[in-house]
Formats: C-alpha cells, sequence, structure tokens
C-alpha cells in the first residue's frame, strides 16, 4: 500500500510530485526499504502487465510533452493487491536560455518614474501589442565591470516566481553593451502613491487582503534564501484585479547560512530596523520584517509611520513608539557597534507583555490581534519579531472582517498609465558603496541639537570610539 | 510559466541546452572543426578549474563558472571561438560567478592568475606549456603589467557583459554534488570512498566533451556519479532500481554512466594528440591552427 500511495496520482500530479519529493528527503531509508519490497513484489506480477503497459520513456530534450501530465494514473484492474509498476519520474521545470533580444521589440510610451536604480517607463512589445513596464538598469561604470546589484536583481527575479512577486518576464538590451532593460508587467499603482492619493485609509478587511498578499511573497523568497532589503509602499505594486507584487530587486541578494558579509547600508530609512540602524553587522531576514511592520502601520494611517529626516532622527522615533530597548526586551541590545555607550533613560514605561504592546491610541481601529501583530514585527530585538510564516497564520488574518477578496477589491483611477511621473517623496535606497556613516546619536532624547550640549537624566548619549 | 509547485524546484534544477543548440555552434558555422571545438572547450574548461583554485575560489563557485562557460559557446547564438578568446571567457566567467557569490573577487587577481596560467614560460598547464613548468619560474615570464592590466580589465568587463548577454542573464547553476551526498546518505551508503569517488567523477564530467551538465538535471549527474562510483568502489547498492527513487530512468542513467566512464579516455586522447603544441588559447592561436590544418590537407 505505501508502495501504490507514493506513485500514485492525485487530482493533482505536480504538487504530490513535490510532496513526494520533499517527503522522501526525511524518511529516505524506509523508502528505500519499501522500494524494494515494491519491486519483489513487482517481479511476480510485472511480466504480465508490460506488454499493455511498456515502461514510460522520458527523454526531456527529445520530447516536446514537457507540459503534459507525466505521470500515469496507476489503476488497479481489480479489487486485489495487485500493484503495476508505474515509476512516475519527476518533470523538472524546463527552462532554456538564448540571447538578450533588442529593445527595439517594444515601443516606449511613457516615463512612469525614475528610482535610484534607473528608469521606468511604459511600453508596448510590438509584437505582441501587450503594454509592460522596462526598467533600465543603472550602469554606474563602476570599476568591477556590470554592477553586481543589477546582477543580483535580474537572478533573484528569474528564480523567484510567485503571484506576489513581479514577473521578470526577460532581458533585452540596446545597442551597447551597457543597455540592459527589465520587461516586467505593467502595473496601474504603487501602494505609496495611492495611499496619498487616497482621502480615506484602506478598509480592514482590504488592508489585510494587501498585507497577507506582502506576507506571501515574501515569504516564498525567505523560502528561497533571498532578502528583499528594500520593502516600502512605493515598492509594492497593485493592478486594478486587487493583486500586489514585491517589486524592485534592487537591494535583493542571497543569504545564507553562516550568514556572509553583508553591507549594513541598506533599506531606506523610514523602513529601516533598528538593529541597521544600530550597526549590527550580521542580520538577516528580521529586517524585512520589521520594514512589513511599518508598511502595515502606513496602510492603517496612510502615513508612512517613522519619518526621520536621518538615521539620529530615526532611532529616535523609533524608541519614542516602542519606548526604549530594555535589557528585557533586548538583551543583545548592548553588544551592537552603535549601542555600546549608549545611556537609557531609566526603563520605567515598561508595558507588559514581550515585546511590549504599542500605544493603542495611535491605532485607534487596530483589534487587539492587529495591535499584537503589528507589535510583534515592530519589536526591537529582531530576534522577537514575528516570521513571514508566524504573521500568514496570526489571528489577524482569521478574526472578522476577513481578508476581502481580491475580485472584489475597488479599483482606482491609474497615475502610473497617464503622462504624468510619480511623486516621489519617500527617501530613496542608500546608494551601493557608501560609507556607513558615522554616527552621533547624542540627541536622540532630549532633542537638544549639536553632540556637545551637556545631556543628564533623561538624556542617552552615544560616543563612537 | 512554471507552476507554483514546481517552481520550488528551479533551485534544484538547470535551464538545458536545446536540440538545436546541441546540434549547432558558432564555432562550427565560422569554420572550426567539432573536434577542435570540443578540445579547445575542454582546454578552457580546465583553465577555468586551475585558475579557480588559484584563486583560492571553493569548487562549488569554479564549477557554476565551467557550467556557465560552456553554455556560452552552445548553439547559433552563442559565442564563437573565432571571435572570443578562450581564455577571456574563461576569466570573464569566472570573475562573473564569483561576483554573484559569497567569494567575490577582483578584476586584479582574476587577471593575475590568467597571465600566469597563460604564460608559455611558467604555466603548470600542459595544453598552455607543453615543455611543463620549470621548477622555479623566472616572474618576469608570468609580470602582468600596468598597461597590460588596463587593456586586459577592459576585455575582462566587457566580455562579461557579452556572456550576459548571450546567456540572456541565465546565471543559474545548480549543482549536483550536494546532492549527491543526500543520495548517498538516503541509500545508507556510509563509504567515503565512495562519496569522494563520486565527487571526483561529478567535477570531471564538468569536462565532459558529451557536455552532460547541458544536458541532464544535477539529480541525473548525481545518481549517475554515484552509480559509477559504487561500482567502481565494490560496494553494494540495494537491489532494485534506486535511481527512480531519484526521478532518473534507466536510459538517462545508462548514457551518463556511459559519459562519465568514457572521461579518462577522453583526457588520455587530449593529451596524446596536443601534447606537442599545445591548445589554441585565444582567437589567434586558433587562426594559425586552421590555417595549419588547412596546409596539411591541401599537402596531401
Amino acid at each position: 500500500m505505501a508502495s501504490k500511495s507514493r506513485w500514485a496520482t492525485d487530482d493533482d500530479p505536480e504538487t504530490e510530485a513535490i510532496l513526494a519529493q520533499r517527503k522522501r528527503e526525511k524518511d529516505e531509508k524506509r523508502r528505500a526499504k519499501a522500494e524494494k519490497q515494491r519491486q519483489l513484489d513487482e517481479q511476480q506480477q510485472a511480466r504480465a502487465q508490460q506488454e499493455s503497459d511498456p515502461h514510460p520513456k522520458k527523454r526531456r530534450r527529445l520530447s516536446n510533452d514537457h507540459e503534459q501530465d507525466p505521470s500515469i494514473t496507476t489503476t488497479p484492474t481489480n479489487n486485489t493487491s495487485t500493484t503495476t509498476h508505474e515509476s512516475t519520474i519527476l518533470p523538472f521545470p524546463t527552462q532554456e536560455w538564448g540571447p538578450c533580444r533588442n529593445v527595439s521589440n517594444f515601443e516606449r510610451l511613457n516615463h512612469i518614474e525614475e528610482g535610484s536604480y534607473g528608469f521606468v517607463s511604459r511600453a508596448k512589445d510590438i509584437t505582441t501589442g501587450e503594454i509592460v513596464a522596462l526598467k533600465k538598469l543603472k550602469m554606474d561604470n563602476s570599476p568591477d565591470g556590470f554592477p553586481v546589484t543589477g546582477l543580483r536583481e535580474i537572478q533573484t527575479l528569474l528564480e523567484a516566481r510567485h503571484q506576489n512577486i513581479i514577473d521578470l518576464r526577460e532581458v533585452v538590451m540596446g545597442d551597447k553593451l551597457d543597455e540592459v532593460y527589465l520587461v516586467m508587467p505593467f502595473l496601474e499603482h504603487d501602494l505609496k502613491t495611492l495611499l496619498d492619493d487616497m482621502s480615506e485609509p484602506f478598509l480592514p478587511s482590504e488592508t489585510k487582503t494587501i498585507l497577507h498578499q506582502i506576507l506571501s511573497g515574501l515569504d516564498f523568497l525567505h523560502d528561497q534564501w533571498i532578502m528583499h532589503r528594500d520593502l516600502k509602499t512605493s515598492n509594492l505594486l497593485l493592478n486594478n484585479r486587487g493583486e500586489v507584487k514585491i517589486a524592485d530587486f534592487g537591494m535583493a541578494r542571497y543569504y545564507g547560512d553562516p550568514p556572509p558579509k553583508l553591507t549594513q547600508l541598506v533599506v531606506t530609512l523610514w523602513y529601516r530596523a533598528p538593529e541597521l540602524l544600530l550597526g549590527a553587522e550580521k542580520y538577516a531576514t528580521e529586517i524585512d520584517m520589521w520594514s512589513i511592520g511599518c508598511i502595515f502601520g502606513e496602510l492603517l494611517t496612510k502615513e508612512p509611520l517613522l519619518q526621520g529626516k536621518n538615521e539620529v532622527e530615526q532611532v529616535s522615533k523609533i524608541f519614542a513608539l516602542t519606548g526604549p530597548p530594555t535589557p528585557q526586551t533586548w538583551p543583545d541590545f548592548r553588544s551592537l557597534p552603535n549601542a555600546k555607550s549608549l545611556r537609557l533613560p531609566p526603563s520605567s514605561s515598561a508595558s507588559a507583555g514581550n515585546p511590549p504592546l504599542l500605544p493603542r491610541g495611535k491605532f485607534p481601529f487596530l483589534t487587539n490581534a492587529g495591535l499584537h501583530m503589528l507589535s510583534s514585527l515592530l519589536a526591537l530585538n529582531p530576534g522577537a519579531r514575528l516570521s513571514t510564516k508566524e504573521c500568514l497564520a496570526h489571528r489577524y488574518f482569521r478574526e472578522d472582517p476577513r481578508p476581502k477578496p481580491k475580485e472584489m477589491f475597488p479599483t482606482f483611477p491609474s497615475k502610473a498609465g497617464m503622462e504624468k511621473r510619480r511623486r516621489r517623496e519617500t527617501p530613496e535606497a542608500p546608494k551601493r558603496g557608501q560609507e556607513a556613516p558615522k554616527l552621533d546619536f547624542a540627541s536622540v532624547f532630549g532633542g537638544q541639537g549639536g553632540g556637545e550640549a551637556g545631556e543628564q537624566g533623561a538624556g542617552f548619549t552615544l560616543r563612537l570610539g | 510559466m512554471a507552476s507554483p509547485a514546481t517552481s520550488g524546484l528551479k533551485y534544484l534544477s538547470n535551464a538545458l541546452a536545446t536540440v538545436e543548440q546541441l546540434s549547432n555552434s558558432s564555432s562550427a558555422i565560422d569554420g572550426v572543426a567539432p573536434d577542435l571545438e570540443a578540445s579547445i572547450r575542454c582546454a578552457g574548461a580546465q583553465l577555468t578549474q586551475t585558475a579557480g583554485i588559484l584563486l583560492r575560489l571553493s569548487q562549488d563557485i569554479i564549477a557554476q563558472a565551467i557550467v556557465t562557460f560552456t553554455r556560452f559557446w552552445i548553439g547559433p547564438d552563442g559565442g564563437s571561438l573565432r571571435i572570443h578568446s578562450v581564455k577571456d571567457v574563461s576569466a570573464a566567467a569566472l570573475y562573473m560567478t564569483a561576483k554573484l557569490s559569497f567569494q567575490p573577487t577582483s578584476p586584479r587577481s582574476v587577471l593575475n592568475v590568467y597571465t600566469f596560467l597563460l604564460s608559455k614560460e611558467a604555466s603548470p598547464l600542459w595544453f598552455v606549456n607543453p615543455k611543463g613548468s620549470p621548477d622555479k619560474p623566472i616572474p618576469e615570464t608570468y609580470h602582468l603589467t600596468e598597461g597590460g592590466y588596463q587593456a586586459q580589465r577592459q576585455v575582462l568587463l566587457r566580455t562579461e557583459s557579452i556572456i550576459l548577454r548571450t546567456l540572456g542573464f541565465n546565471t543559474h547553476v545548480a549543482l549536483p554534488h550536494t546532492i549527491a551526498l543526500t543520495y548517498l546518505q538516503t541509500l545508507g551508503v556510509s563509504s567515503s570512498d565512495v562519496a569522494k569517488r563520486a565527487f571526483e567523477h561529478l567535477n570531471s564530467a564538468l569536462f565532459s566533451p558529451q557536455l552532460l551538465y547541458l544536458t541532464h538535471q544535477p539529480n541525473a549527474l548525481a545518481v549517475a556519479a554515484i552509480y559509477l562510483a559504487a561500482r567502481e568502489r565494490g560496494v553494494r547498492l540495494v537491489d532494485c532500481d534506486w535511481w527512480e527513487v531519484f526521478d532518473v530512468d534507466r536510459e538517462d542513467l545508462g548514457f551518463l554512466v556511459v559519459g562519465m566512464g568514457s572521461m579518462e579516455g577522453f583526457a588520455r586522447a587530449e593529451l596524446e594528440n596536443w601534447k606537442a603544441r599545445g591548445v589554441p588559447m585565444t582567437v589567434d592561436d586558433l587562426d594559425g591552427e586552421i590555417e595549419r590544418r588547412r596546409m596539411m590537407q591541401e599537402g596531401e
């Protein structure tokens, strides 16, 4: 029986095959043994069956039937314990490579925006008539050749095929070797522009739909060992079918275990996690989760949650919202480079819970479950922050109001489709190659300008030595 | 294109060469005989391997670079050996792969290593320096001047872009090595001797004239290497069609086992054919070799 179910097809043979593959990695020995048993059984009965039922051959390259369902349903001819030998060999996704097409296959219609990583314009595929977004990669003429950020953007996007991640269709080139364009589907909105233009924030059910989709996309990325490192509302696109897609992988990269050396200069300031601001040399996917918390807050209030003018002010705004870190809420905090000599006010305001709940008054329309999820995303301690999986399973998504079905999502007039440039009010992600700034955190509390002002009592200082 | 279910497998699989890509190449169109093309490609792959070792890159980066290098030459849309020097493509593939990895390296280090490996006096590579390298090569024979560096760097970076364009930016290469280890554990093989031998087969298959890494998925390569290694080391595996558990059918397994098994003979024949004059590593050397063959033919 066991051997039977292993190879038999379900209603969805591909999913079944994947599950089998995963399972195989877990209890391998058992399987090998069972396989042997199956072989023995089969030898006794195979001969008669084999005639009518030839062994399926699949030389992948030489046949054009990859898309077909390769698994043949095993239907026992009678009710006895007869098992037929039907080896279902898992088909691999078929990919090929070929040279880049020329950008002249597209007719450019209008500019959409200019980001830190290049121009984006709306364009029409001349052969298919399809409207796409064409993003020109910025080549920084670096002495190291093709910019590694662009390479990573392409590599991560090519591998991150998911309904909530922008689909990189192809890479096309101009006549010169330094003209590189990414061809992606055109989406009508980005969340930032949409929020700016709305008079009221999204409904709670709509907020949930949006957030759930972002989390699904990010969950897939993290499963593939990819960190996005620049999540913000202007990088989240929405089409008129209520689908959200994560875009702009200019900062994305693979990480590993143990983590490789990474630059701290990532994530747009307003969405940057406290451990990055405090100079953590090792970080991981938790920095994306902090950004999710900031995006969640922004969806609720329509305004970016933490709008610091610089790193110092950003830290102070974070602590003002969450309360300063305590040894209980963030035990490793002291070991961070920029936190070593930081003096904090005596933590009297420590509210119950770890991580502590954010002030309810700031988010009056959020349910308790929602406030709990937001507070756990904006946990100062990266170790206490929720993961994508924990968020997706959070009761916030299961309680009423439920996430609104995508099909029921309202549509909005498109800014990007018109001849108008998107406004860019969000600060941009840091540029690669910059030095991490020397930060003077003396004014984080108390608001005295300049570093020299004698701060005592409630203030705290950071000496960088 | 790929459904969500199979997209999880992208990580473990590769883009494969099409029938058209395997049956024709730019170099062939430009008049390079198939045997000559295979010899140059194989020597270029070995050059990449040796350079990677000297650059202290890990074998997974080197192997990925060799696969990228090999893909570049395949098909009528691929690169031609009459236009791009094999040594430049080797260097650029290695440089680019390292750049995307956790162990990036600098253009200067890459070019220093290639200057050494391509020196007709100092190189330890038999197909560059058939005389064999002296015990203490004279530094002047493999020194990269500042002017030389500037010129070579331009070529390196330009070739990098050409590789990317030719491959449509498909830089993803999944390798069979870790898969092979998982499979060995699955099969209950504890002999590290078998694992070592399987890795040797996987690494030499990178140089295969049959382009095994371009025609078969990593799981199939892993299974074939294990099959061959176990047979050579006299280790009995489970008594059944175990390869089917790993999604490899008998036909593919047979093909790969023969392909991997023939590597030793192929390497010997290459050495025999080329040990007198070395394998052409540049467009100029190749032109010379083609001219030499033409004259020999006319002389007959």
